[in-house]
C-alpha cells in the first residue's frame, strides 16, 4: 500500500486572531449570558393560597409515610395511616370538595397552567435564539475557511459534517472549516463553563436538555391532574404496607455487635 | 448491593452522594481540559492522544482514591479500591471521567495542536 503523503496547507496566521479566537470567545460570553439571562429570568414560585397548599402537603404526608414507616413504631403508624386514609378517603384535604368526582378543567383555560408553559417557553428561547444567531453569524462571515487540523484521523464520512462550505473533493477530512470549531465549541465548552460559573450553571444547552429529559419533580401537581384520584391511589398505597420497624430484633443484632 | 433492610438501618443520604458525585464530575471535566492542553503542546495525534488520556484520567482516579477516598474508607473496614462508602458504583468512579471529560479534552487538544503544530 502506497503511504498517503501527509498533506499540509499553508494558512495565514492571521486566521487564528480573526476568525478562531472571535468565534471562541463569543462562544464562551455568549455561555456567561444564557446562565445570568436564565438566573434573572426565572420566576419566583407563585405564592400558593392555603388551601392549594395544605392539599399538596397532605398528599407529600402521605408519600413521606409510605417511604420511611419503618422508622415509626407499630402502634404510631397504625395511628397515622389510619387518619391519612380517612382523610384522603373523605376528601378532607381537597380544595374544593365539591369539585369531587368531576372532570379536570381544560388545562389550558387554567393561568396558573398558562404560566408554567410561558417559563418552559422562555428556557427554549433562552437556548434557541441565541444559537440560530451564532451559527449564522459564523456562517455568514467565516464560511469557507479552512482553520484548524485535527489532531486524529477520520473516515470520509465526516467530511460534509467538518468541511461545509469548503467544497475541496481531495481535502483530507481532518481540516476542519469555522463551522465544525463551532460544533466543537458547542460541546467542549460544558468544562470552561463550569470552571467559570460552579458546576450547576446554565450556559451549556446540552446540560439543560440531559436534565429536561429525566423525570421532573413539579409534574406531580400539575394542571390536569385530579388531585381526588392521587388522594384515592395514595390511601391505597398506604393501606397496602406490611409495617416492619428497624427496631426488630435491635437486642440480637447489639449482641452480635458487641461480641464479648 | 446492600439489602432493603439494611439500607434501613444505615440509610444512604441522597443529598450527600450527589454532592460526591458533582465534586467528582467537577474535577473530571477540568483536568480533561488541562489533559488536552497538555496533549495539544505535546503535538500528539491519533492513538497516542487517546492513549495519553486514558492513562492520566485513570491516574486522576487513582489519585483521587488515594488521597481522598482512601483514608476514611479504609478505616471503615472496606477492602482497598472500594468507593462504595462515598460513591454509587464503581464503574461510575473509575471509568466515569472518560465519558464526561471527552469532549473537553477534544476541544482544547484541537485548540492547542491548531496553535502550536499546524
Amino acid at each position: 500500500m502506497a503511504q498517503v503523503p501527509v498533506q499540509t496547507i499553508h494558512r495565514d496566521p492571521q486566521l487564528f486572531y480573526w476568525i478562531l479566537f472571535p468565534i471562541t470567545i463569543v462562544m464562551i460570553l455568549t455561555g456567561v449570558l444564557r446562565h445570568y439571562a436564565t438566573v434573572l429570568m426565572a420566576s419566583a414560585p407563585k405564592k400558593l393560597d392555603r388551601k392549594t397548599m395544605r392539599e399538596q402537603r397532605a398528599l407529600l404526608h402521605g408519600i413521606n409515610v409510605r417511604g420511611n414507616y419503618h422508622v415509626l413504631s407499630k402502634p404510631s403508624f397504625t395511628a397515622r395511616r389510619d387518619a391519612l386514609i380517612t382523610a384522603y378517603e373523605s376528601g378532607a384535604y381537597l380544595k374544593d370538595p365539591d369539585a369531587r368526582g368531576q372532570p379536570p378543567p381544560n388545562p389550558m383555560s387554567d393561568p396558573s397552567a398558562m404560566e408554567g408553559m410561558m417559563g418552559m417557553m422562555k428556557n427554549q428561547m433562552a437556548m434557541i435564539i441565541p444559537n440560530t444567531l451564532i451559527m449564522s453569524w459564523v456562517n455568514a462571515f467565516f464560511s469557507g475557511y479552512v482553520i484548524m487540523k485535527l489532531p486524529f484521523p477520520l473516515t470520509v464520512k465526516f467530511k460534509s459534517m467538518l468541511q461545509a462550505g469548503v467544497a475541496t473533493k481531495d481535502m483530507d477530512p481532518r481540516w476542519m472549516s469555522s463551522i465544525s470549531w463551532y460544533f466543537l465549541c458547542i460541546f467542549g465548552l460544558q468544562s470552561v463553563f463550569n470552571f467559570l460559573l460552579g458546576s450547576d450553571n446554565a450556559a451549556n444547552q446540552m446540560a439543560q436538555q440531559m436534565t429536561q429529559m429525566g423525570p421532573q419533580a413539579g409534574q406531580m401537581f400539575g394542571p390536569g391532574i385530579d388531585p381526588n384520584k392521587q388522594f384515592l391511589a395514595e390511601a391505597e398505597n398506604l393501606a397496602v404496607i406490611e409495617h416492619h420497624s428497624v427496631l426488630d430484633g435491635v437486642e440480637q443484632r447489639l449482641l452480635e455487635a458487641v461480641k464479648v | 448491593m446492600p439489602s432493603e433492610r439494611e439500607l434501613e438501618i444505615s440509610p444512604i443520604v441522597q443529598e450527600s452522594l450527589i454532592h460526591n458525585s458533582r465534586t467528582l464530575y467537577n474535577l473530571q471535566s477540568l483536568t480533561a481540559s488541562l489533559f488536552g492542553i497538555s496533549a495539544g503542546i505535546l503535538g500528539l495525534e491519533s492513538y497516542s492522544g487517546f492513549l495519553f488520556y486514558l492513562i492520566f484520567s485513570l491516574l486522576t482516579a487513582v489519585l483521587f482514591y488515594l488521597v481522598r477516598v482512601a483514608p476514611s474508607s479504609l478505616a471503615a473496614g472496606k477492602s482497598p479500591l472500594d468507593t462504595s462508602r462515598y460513591f454509587r458504583g464503581p464503574f461510575e468512579f473509575w471509568a466515569g471521567g472518560l465519558m464526561n471529560g471527552l469532549a473537553g479534552f477534544i476541544l482544547t487538544w484541537t485548540l492547542l495542536y491548531g496553535l502550536v503544530r499546524a
